[in-house]
């Protein structure tokens, strides 16, 4: 029962509206540097557009697809109003305003700092109060995720909660606490030295603030397509979800074990030991056991799933599957990308074979097909599902849907397949040109054309899902129904009450932070000689 | 309990599915890092081993990171020393000269913001964060020459900043070596 | 659903969870902290002690090798956000006192057409770290060595000051029409030149950077080839070298006349 409908709607709206925008930019970007294009252009728009597109994309974009989601989650799941509505509006507008006031400074190329700031640059300091005020309102999602779970636990001493609903609330906890680095970097650090209070910045502790919230910000963006594929994916191609306990602990080893391990963001810098860089990249191996623990039980929802309709064989079933539909189509390109990317993300989470790839653009096509891929491709199918149900109107052109998904599919296999190789290569990030004439990147050149060209086919696809969405807010009007979420095969009468609650898990999650963040982060404190001056960036012009 | 029928039958089979996958999975896992462990003990890559501290306002005044120190040298141990500095928008000295198949510590640092450097053509990349020294065991297999981007947005110019490194065979590095204390290849 | 208690050991959740986690925290530590940096013959760990140090992150102490000193004079000027201090209007004022005697060759408001720097509207950093640099000798020039000679470090701060706050103007070569030349706009990477404007202030302005626009090309191109022939040494750690020995001729010879035409 979904009541509040325009509510969650602005939020995919204006989180489309940015993603579309942020978009064009991406695709800009990777045409500007390539050999299609004179390289005789000012390189400040490039950075100020990179600040764009990662702000939007890094902190825009996904935080209100999961506010959105989650708030559709609260209502659908647990059958009734969410708490707090006005809240939530509240939490709306700041993520907006935020935007705007983060978005002004950049535009006006006053912040070219890139989303991951970069001290001791500093910009204007309106575009770190802009990124406060999008975190500020999503943590009274947060809030609300948690308000809602403790209301409904309270009121159903009896029933598990709905996993659609611990798995949300387990991504807004992580969020919440993942947060908190960036934070403190901004509040603590940066702001000060940007509105001129201080004129020195530790840049080391710096790093290690924000790789705390780097690396699980990632877990953040992969809930909702984790939720995706576990309450989403098996009722839409008509079978059941192969187990719900094991679901319940993908989503809680992400939320004990996605935070204490950014530092291997960290593995070449000289501000950290060794020693808590060998900590961190073993709790990082940790990590990689939700994605394997899900792989196996998506798939095995799907041959339930093809079973029922009939599906035969050791690998026959794959055939049997409704292909057709857009959830199916999206859930199996979303694993085929996770799959690449997870394997390149085991490469990056061993300090040895780091070092051949670490800042090169290995790294930025790992992202983006971890998170532009296989997340992403998850939020649009999120959106087809839920599109009825919040508009009351009919989204029926699946032709257009399953053209749209497999353009996305093809474009960031086009885009990032190059992008991992010139890394391999050794072609460094974030670099507005590029002298291909010179016979030293020469052999670069064509693999960054074929980037390029995949640019402009997820520029092609994004238009589309707008078009998709655009039509549906305009099409017949008919009843979706309530909002349903899979059912396991075996729905359990009883479940544990740790599988049932997070005080231990959270407990666990702030544990493992103090001991693997602790002593790093108060000993750069104690070092005040590591406050270096700061470099104000855009600021003389 | 083997010969039980029914849902109940179904859900064990499927328990036992599920943990005999979680338990592999969790092999895996423990393979990864344990291969990660092993590489770091026998061949001795690690991080770097100490934090060393570096004053980026004062580089240039005293201490291993003055211009005229900056270079190839060949300490009173005879082991070679490379000591660079990375600043907006160049390294100093722009093109490292170093002999082949030699151990070679590279110590760098920032003199203003957040630069990186890479090797194009190895695996030798590190971070030069303002405050801190990076320092680094290198080894060249061939004599060659190398690209040497900035690999971290270290400002607008930042795409212009790539240096070189040359690789010589030893006894032409000895010879250079020998009117100078220290060297490099700028023209 | 809540009759178990979950914080008990009791409960296999709780000890399981809690129990994998500090085991794997202490072994990952254990080898971390102790048995791979033990096994680093490099390090020249001198214990178990050090070992734990030195893997955590505790700094050591700065190594003493033999350092190479200079054979000519570099600039010992440290560039900050607070170099300069507040310029205020006392300071501002004892500049233009000062800066009397400057008027001869740079002019009664800081521009002038005999070929040598105008200074009206330079960046303050860039004046007084030029005339520090004269004073010990990391610059010489035969006029501009002596003025500094005499000069406080507090005059200088001034008459960088009172330059400062003079408006820039633009010189009788300006000609809004040249257009920017390549090696201006997009510099050569490979040749580790970036573009001028990423320091020099059109695009953004690293501190002791000069403002270029109107000033003489004949000034402008007498210092590049200083610095490519490394008469002049007073950049720090060569950042101005380090690009002006990749720069031909020709390319000297555009930016001097483009920066020239600008305002």
């Amino acid at each position: 029962m979904l009541s509040s409908k325009r509510l969650i709607l602005a939020h995919f709206w204006l989180a489309f509206a940015a993603f579309g925008v942020a978009l064009v930019l991406g695709a800009w970007q990777m045409f500007v540097r390539s050999p299609f294009n004179v390289w005789h252009f000012n390189p400040e728009f490039y950075y100020r557009s990179v600040t764009a597109h990662g702000s939007v994309m890094g902190y825009v974009f996904p935080t209100l697809v999961a506010m959105a989601f989650g708030y559709a989650i609260t209502e659908s799941a647990l059958e009734k109003p969410m708490i707090g509505r006005r809240w939530a509006w509240t939490g709306f507008f700041l993520v907006a305003i935020g935007a705007v006031v983060a978005m002004v400074p950049v535009s006006l190329g006053l912040a070219s700092v890139l989303y991951t700031f970069y001290p001791p640059m500093v910009g204007n300091p309106f575009y770190y109060v802009g990124v406060v005020l999008v975190v500020v309102g999503s943590w009274i999602w947060v809030a609300l995720m948690s308000i809602n779970f403790i209301a409904w636990k309270r009121e159903n001493p009896d029933r598990p909660v709905p996993l659609a609903m611990f798995a949300n609330v387990a991504g807004a906890y992580l969020w919440g606490w993942t947060a908190v680095g960036a934070a403190l970097e901004i509040l603590f650090q940066i702001l000060p030295v940007a509105f001129g209070l201080r004129s020195t910045i530790d840049a080391g502790l710096a790093r290690v603030f924000f790789s705390w919230t780097l690396h699980a910000i990632v877990y953040f963006w992969l809930i909702p397509t984790y939720i995706a594929y576990y309450t989403i994916f098996p009722r839409a191609i008509g079978g059941r979800l192969y187990s719900d306990a094991m679901a319940r602990i993908s989503f809680i080893l992400f939320v004990v074990v996605a935070m204490p391990i950014g530092v291997h963001h960290l593995f070449a810098d000289p501000q950290v030991g060794a020693g808590f860089k060998f900590m961190h990249s073993v709790f990082t191996g940790l990590v990689a056991l939700p994605t394997l623990l899900t792989v196996f039980t998506i798939c095995a929802s799907a041959e339930i799933a093809s079973r029922l309709r009939g599906g035969k064989g050791a690998f026959g079933w794959v055939s049997a599957l409704p292909w057709k539909n857009p959830i199916m189509l999206a859930t199996a390109l979303s694993l085929v990308m996770l799959g690449f990317g997870g394997a390149g993300g085991l490469i990056n989470m061993s300090y040895q074979l780091d070092a051949s790839i670490h800042n090169t653009q290995w790294i930025t096509g790992h992202f983006h097909l971890i998170f532009g891929g296989a997340i992403v491709i998850m939020y649009f199918a999120i959106a087809y599902d839920l599109w009825p149900h919040l508009t009351g109107r009919a989204l029926n052109t699946f032709g257009m849907m399953r053209t749209q998904l497999w353009l996305w599919f093809i474009g960031m296999i086009v885009t990032t397949f190059p992008w991992h190789y010139v890394g391999i290569l050794g072609m460094p990030r974030r670099m507005a040109f590029y002298d291909y004439l010179n016979p030293a990147i020469a052999p670069q050149a064509f693999s960054v054309m074929m980037s390029a060209i995949g640019g402009f086919i997820l520029l092609i696809s994004g238009i589309l899902f707008l078009t998709v969405l655009f039509r549906g807010q305009f099409g017949m009007r008919s009843e979706a129904g309530a909002y349903r979420f899979a059912i396991p095969v075996h729905m359990p009468a009883r479940i544990p009450v740790a599988l049932n609650s997070f005080g231990l898990w959270l407990a666990l999650m702030i544990g493992l932070t103090l001991v693997n963040y602790g002593f790093p982060i108060a000993q750069l404190l104690a070092l005040p000689q590591t406050n270096v001056p700061a470099v104000y960036v855009g600021a003389a012009r | 309990m083997s010969s039980e029928t029914g849902p109940h039958h179904g859900e064990a089979v499927a328990a036992r599915i599920e943990r005999r996958w979680a338990a592999l999975s969790i092999v895996i896992v423990g393979v990864l890092v344990g291969m990660a462990t092993f590489i770091g003990i026998h061949q001795a890559t690690m991080p770097q081993g100490r934090v060393e501290l570096a004053n980026p306002r004062t580089l240039h005044l005293s201490g291993e990171f003055i211009e005229s120190n900056l270079g190839t040298s060949v300490e009173a141990d005879g082991s070679v020393v490379v000591r660079a500095v990375g600043q907006q928008y160049s390294f100093t000295p722009q093109c490292i000269v170093v002999p082949v198949d030699t151990p070679v510590n590279l110590r760098t640092t920032s003199a203003d913001v957040v630069h990186g450097l890479l090797i194009e053509g190895t695996n030798i990349n590190t971070m030069l964060v303002p405050g801190y020294i990076a320092d680094l065991q290198i080894r060249f297999k061939k004599p060659g020459e190398h690209v040497m981007p900035c690999q971290e947005f270290c400002g607008i110019g930042h795409q212009g900043m790539w240096g070189k490194v040359k690789v010589v065979e030893k006894d032409a590095f000895a010879k250079l070596m020998a009117s100078r204390r220290r060297i490099s290849c700028v023209e | 659903m809540s009759e178990q208690k979950l914080f008990s050991f009791r409960n296999s959740w709780f000890s399981t969870s809690v129990g994998t986690t500090v085991a794997i925290a202490i072994a990952s530590a254990l080898a971390g902290l102790i048995w791979l940096p033990l096994a680093q013959p490099d390090l020249k760990l001198a214990g178990i002690w050090d070992a734990i140090c030195s893997a955590a992150g505790i700094p050591r102490a700065p190594v003493s090798a033999s350092v190479q000193q200079p054979d000519f004079k570099t600039s010992n000027v440290v560039l900050t956000p607070d170099t300069i201090g507040r310029k205020d209007a006392v300071s501002i004022g004892r500049g233009a006192t000062l800066a009397q005697r400057c008027a001869i060759c740079h002019g009664p408001q800081g521009v002038s057409d005999a070929n040598s720097p105008n200074l009206a509207g330079q960046f303050a950093e860039v004046t007084y770290k030029e005339l520090h640099d004269f004073k010990t000798g990391a610059r010489v020039n035969v006029v501009m060595s002596p003025f500094a000679a005499n000069m406080s470090d507090q005059d200088m701060k001034d008459v960088a000051a009172y330059y400062a706050y003079l408006p820039r103007v633009p010189s009788s070569k300006a000609d809004e029409k040249v257009p920017p030349p390549p090696i201006v706009v997009t510099g050569a990477p490979m040749r580790n030149i970036p573009p001028c404007g990423s320091c020099h202030g059109e695009l953004d302005y690293k501190a002791g950077s000069p403002w270029l626009g109107g000033q003489s090309a004949v000034y402008i191109k007498a210092q590049l080839q200083a610095f490519a022939a490394g008469a002049r040494r007073n950049d720090i750690s060569q950042q101005m070298r380090n690009i002006a020995r990749h720069m031909t001729a020709e390319e000297i010879d555009q930016v001097a006349r483009y920066y020239e035409a600008q305002p």
